[in-house]
């Protein structure tokens, strides 16, 4: 009976889920799939790693990670929920892991190291004067600064909310927690978030 | 003033706020935010998260990073379901499996239909013996044992007579 269920779960997530249709073919031994979902996942998951860890090689070596997880357990993919929200599963569980061994940096090491970043030039309109890069610098690190200060759910799930532009429901699958457990969780996260940035309108 | 929107006030404020609140509910909060000033401050300073968060644009992924991956998916060491399934991936799983088991049915009744009338003999093994043993023999055995204790004592008689 269970079996069902979750079948029926399954086909109805991949008739809606391109990609779990994609990831159905890597099971099947399709290379090709894995390379399509590889190139449409492969910028959301660093710069999520990026904003959760705040290093840039050690968010590419995760994002590494989550995709050989993916790879290594196409034979026993089944289809219970939309890919993404397994994708980012993993790389939040990474993610978090990493954190807690602290294997990395520093945190303040961290915020000071600003390579992972774009420079102001790439994303001001024309070239900026010395004082638009500097006054870009200063916000940027201010938030990057009030993301890190957040703790490790909240981030995750404000980055997801934010970035990924996922509903309450994914995210609470993702994290493995209710929906009003996220609810709670980003209320708080912004709420010291407003405090930390509303003054940069 | 008590804020109508009270209950779900944060849920409906973070929406707008995020600019994912739209049709008939956003226009019932935009007339709401028109004469609540609590609401109005919060949704601008949501609106102000909002916009220094895209500020935040971080680098693009490193060139190599495909080929990195694929030199450590080559790296991996291969299982055996793998190894097994490697001369039929070139044509898909969903089809190796069927063909695979329609081959072995194939296969089986073929076997059947050319199978030997005759049962091969059970092969002996000592333990078998040992189970097989039947009451006629231990009989027939303690007759033995008795008839030669029979032969045997006149023997010994005679021998005592012959010392006297």
């Amino acid at each position: 009976m269970e079996q069902r269920v979750n079948r029926d779960v399954g086909a109805g997530v991949t008739d809606l889920d391109p990609d779990v249709e994609l990831m159905l073919r890597v099971k099947d031994g399709d290379g090709a799939s894995f390379g399509v979902l590889l190139d449409k996942h492969r910028l959301p998951v660093v710069h999520f790693l990026y904003r959760m860890i705040q290093n840039h090689a050690v968010a590419e070596e995760l994002a590494q990670e989550v995709f050989l997880r993916v790879y290594r357990s196409r034979a026993t993919y089944e289809p219970t929920a939309k890919f993404t929200t397994w994708l980012f599963r993993i790389a939040t569980h990474l993610a978090l892991n990493s954190l807690r061994d602290g294997k990395h940096q520093r945190m303040e090491e961290r915020l000071d190291d600003t390579s992972g970043d774009l420079p102001a030039r790439q994303v001001v309109d024309g070239r900026p004067t010395v004082e638009q890069s500097m006054m870009y610098r200063a916000r940027l690190d201010e938030v990057r600064r009030a993301v890190a200060a957040l703790p490790e759910k909240q981030r995750a799930a404000v980055l997801m909310h934010k970035y990924q532009e996922m509903e309450y429901t994914q995210i609470a699958k993702v994290l493995d927690c209710s929906e009003s457990a996220v609810k709670s969780l980003l209320f708080r996260a912004y709420e010291t978030l407003r405090a930390r940035l509303a003054h940069m309108a | 003033m008590k804020c109508p929107l009270e209950a779900k006030r944060n849920e409906v404020l973070l929406a707008y706020g995020s600019r994912k609140l739209d049709g008939g509910d956003l226009r019932l909060l935009e007339d709401h935010l028109e004469s609540c000033p609590a609401c109005r401050d919060f949704v601008q300073a949501q609106r102000a998260v909002w916009d220094a968060l895209d500020v935040w644009e971080p680098a693009p992924v490193s060139a190599d990073f495909d080929r990195r991956l694929y030199q450590r998916i080559e790296r991996q060491p291969m299982s055996w379901l793998d190894r097994m399934m490697r001369p039929f991936q070139s044509f898909g799983l969903r089809y190796a499996v069927p063909v695979a088991a329609s081959a072995a049915v194939v296969l089986m009744a073929g076997l059947l239909i050319h199978r030997t009338p005759s049962p091969l003999p059970a092969p002996q093994r000592d333990t078998a013996q040992m189970e097989t043993l039947q009451p006629e023999q231990v009989e027939l055995a303690l007759d033995e044992m008795e008839a030669l204790s029979q032969l045997s004592s006149p023997v010994r008689a005679d021998k005592a007579d012959s010392k006297m």
